[in-house]
């Protein structure tokens, strides 16, 4: 049997154990969002893309855009998980389940984008039968299957033990939960395999994640149309993705904590370190911004000047001021000084940042589509009501997802917060084997 | 009781199998595109070189979900 | 094997689009209608661009046919996931409209804009069109083959009549109805053709050059005063 911890589990079975009416207001709300991108759907399928608002030049609009966003969403959970429990950071250990969660919804409903977007869906199998390594749409499935798999992984392995809990304490769906424990009952044998298989998979999730956006950006950057050939376009992806996904990340957290009173294990500490991480995020992604547009400008190849003053003060203006304004403004303005008011602060930088970095994947896809190098005829983007449904759809089916997951599995890792309160005179210990003088004998 | 835990350790077979397929699939597909770019004659290069370093990592997926299910499920038994 | 290209006289060229209409005629490019045409998604494997002059805005617009210029390294070969689209060795770049899976990636990746999307079922199989080419479905991509199916029906004549394929049989239906004839077409690699004749003239330029496409459809720029 495994040990139980009467008092802080009730809080985290809460949720698997009881449903409240806020649940079904939630499913209702988000169920009629998909309801929407399900018909968009339906009628681009029987119709054919011509029902979007994508035309020539401008054949890539919100299904791409989308698909590099929720693709980007995806790092939240690489970054705070592995990396944070590589470098063996303590404050992670009520985020990291929610993280990978986040990492695995968000890949299949970015994956998805894609299939949404071919003219012939129904033909997929040809990507699996006479598949091109030589395309970059090649790299990004090879890659995005194998951080679904890493992913997966990751978020089942630490798992464990809590399915274990679930199928020992809650009494419901005993079977579900006894496959999945594979047997677990907490001996050092096996916590020493899960361990070293978590570390394993957490080394080795992290140049996925960094491969996977790169690669994502390479299908603009390996074309020779003007702003999108260049090689900045890997890094910039990686650090917008790890951008977006915290913020992505923060709102998912702050949703929970009101929904399911977490407020004991979610504490504005958390939400200090990760404002912190995301004001980090923000300066950098001004950076490669920055760099990117100075080199156009500097340079002034024609073609090129062309897309940049159509994003500047042309057509696109307000998306890319809009952009500026969210990514960086006001991001700025909420995390410099996060003592008071924490939640509030980093809950309205992330929902701008979420925002922002969709204008930004919108403010690369379009604007270099819309200005051809030749005198082609051009045309204005104006996006129709299926591709504001396929969008709203996509969400929700993302936060559906989410929420039915936490209705089965707890949301924070229970023993990864026994771990760390049992584990306090370790911390302490290593802790003070940092800083100089007599060193600790091994015990 | 006896038969559910047969039944437990039969689905969690299953379970692990399933992992298998789904990774040893992609590995077989990888090799697949080797062999048509070949044949095709279409940068052999290409497909060389990802599935260099894309097929020693699903090989490591597969090790470590073999790994895990073997230290927990078969070999954990003891108490 | 032979090496399909093209000469474009612009000092020829009166902008008439006699081409852009026989091109459409022999290969069963739908007419897409007023409402989708407004919408931008004109399908027109030959397009007659047309710049405006710098210097004398308003007052000399040049014409610019423009078909798929079938570059020898072709940029949308590359990023196609399907081998839907591919250089075979006649120099021309094919599409298999069967195997498109309709990403639009070689759309993306085309500098020139040449490739066209069925963005609806513009038309079905009817009587009056071109029996030789096949008619499109939704959502593949499409664009000019140099009238590809015309050098098949010219090489299996000339097997029929069992005599060597001249390389005369073979025009395109824009060549061939341009009135003022300032579309030339023929074998590049024949130095004796008149296609390699006017492609090494001192009034001979390629479209965005320096990106690297080597396109096979060379320009001639207008006589004195440009070029």
């Amino acid at each position: 049997m495994v040990e139980i911890d009467d008092l802080h589990e009730r809080t985290l079975l809460a949720p698997i154990a009881h449903t409240g009416r806020g649940f079904y207001w939630a499913v209702a709300g988000l169920s009629l969002l998909i309801l929407w991108g399900v018909l968009a759907y339906l009628v681009q399928f029987s119709e054919g893309l011509g029902v979007t608002g994508l035309h020539q030049p401008v054949s890539w609009g919100f299904y791409v855009t989308n698909f590099v966003f929720f693709i980007g969403i995806s790092h939240a959970g690489t970054l705070i998980s592995a990396i944070l429990r590589l470098s063996k950071a303590e404050w992670r250990r009520p985020i990291t389940r929610m993280a990978e969660v986040i990492t695995v919804m968000v890949l299949f409903i970015g994956a998805g984008q894609i299939l949404i977007d071919l003219g012939r869906p129904d033909r997929l199998m040809n990507v699996i039968r006479y598949g091109r390594y030589q395309s970059p749409l090649l790299w990004d499935a090879t890659s995005i299957s194998a951080y679904m798999t890493a992913s997966l992984t990751y978020l089942y392995l630490p798992m464990i033990p809590d399915i274990a809990i679930l199928r020992d304490r809650l009494g419901k769906r005993k079977l579900l939960y006894s496959v999945l424990a594979l047997g677990w009952t907490g001996t050092e044998h096996q916590q020493r395999v899960l361990n070293r298989a978590i570390a394993i998979m957490a080394v080795l999730v992290i140049p996925i994640a960094i491969s996977v956006h790169s690669v994502v950006s390479f299908v603009f950057s390996m074309t020779l149309q003007p702003m999108w050939h260049s090689t900045i376009f890997g890094p910039y992806f990686v650090v917008g993705a790890i951008f977006s996904g915290i913020a992505a990340l923060i709102v998912a957290m702050i949703l929970f904590r009101k929904a399911y009173g977490l407020q004991d294990y979610l504490k504005p500490i958390h939400f200090r370190y990760l404002g912190q991480l995301l004001l980090i995020m923000a300066l950098l992604w001004f950076y490669f911004t920055f760099a990117e547009y100075l080199t156009g400008y500097y340079g002034a190849e024609p073609e090129e000047m062309k897309v940049f003053w159509a994003k500047f003060t042309g057509p696109f203006w307000p998306f890319f001021w809009g952009m500026v304004l969210c990514n960086f403004i006001i991001p700025i303005s909420c995390l410099v000084s996060l003592s008071r008011h924490t939640i509030g602060k980093v809950l309205a930088a992330s929902l701008s940042v979420v925002v922002g970095m969709w204008l930004e994947r919108f403010i690369i896809v379009v604007p270099t589509l819309s200005f051809p190098r030749l005198p082609f005829p051009q045309g204005i983007y104006s996006p129709t009501w299926v591709e504001w449904g396929e969008t709203a759809g996509s969400f929700g089916i993302f936060a559906l997802f989410y929420l039915l997951f936490t209705k089965f599995f707890p949301i924070i890792s229970i023993w990864e917060i026994r771990e760390g309160r049992e584990g306090v005179k370790e911390v302490e210990e290593r802790l003070i084997s940092y800083l100089p003088g007599e060193i600790e004998e091994k015990t | 009781m006896e038969t559910s835990d047969r039944l437990i350790r039969a689905l969690q077979w299953v379970w692990v199998g399933f992992a298998f397929f789904l990774v040893g699939g992609i590995i077989i597909w990888i090799v697949h595109l080797i062999r048509t770019s070949w044949s095709l004659d279409d940068t052999l290069s290409a497909s060389i070189g990802i599935s260099l370093v894309a097929i020693p990592i699903f090989l490591v997926f597969m090790g470590v979900v073999f790994y895990v299910f073997w230290g927990v499920a078969v070999h954990g038994r003891e108490r | 094997m032979a090496l399909w290209g093209m000469v474009i006289d612009l000092d020829r060229c009166t902008g008439c689009q006699a081409c852009v209409m026989a091109c459409k005629a022999e290969n069963n490019v739908p007419a897409v209608g007023a409402k989708e045409a407004k919408r931008g998604r004109i399908i027109s494997w030959m397009q007659v661009l047309t710049e405006t002059d710098e210097e004398h805005h308003g007052e000399k617009t040049r014409f610019i046919p423009r078909p798929c210029l079938q570059c020898d390294d072709p940029p949308c070969t590359k990023v196609c996931p399907v081998y839907a689209t591919y250089r075979n060795p006649d120099g021309i770049v094919a599409q298999i409209y069967a195997r498109c899976i309709g990403c639009r990636f070689c759309m993306a990746a085309c500098p020139y804009n040449a490739k066209y999307f069925n963005w609806h079922t513009y038309q079905t199989e009817k009587p009056g069109q071109n029996p030789d080419v096949s008619v499109r479905p939704k959502g593949v991509v499409e664009k000019c083959t140099f009238c590809h199916h015309r050098l098949q029906k010219a090489r299996e004549r000339a097997l029929a009549e069992k005599r060597d394929f001249d390389p005369n049989d073979y025009v395109t239906a824009c060549a061939q109805a341009c009135p003022a004839q300032a579309i030339v077409f023929g074998d590049l690699s024949d130095p004796t053709s008149a296609v390699s004749k006017l492609a090494a003239s001192p009034r001979a330029f390629k479209l965005l050059e320096e990106l690297g496409t080597k396109p096979k459809v060379i320009y001639l720029s207008e006589g004195e005063g440009r070029g």
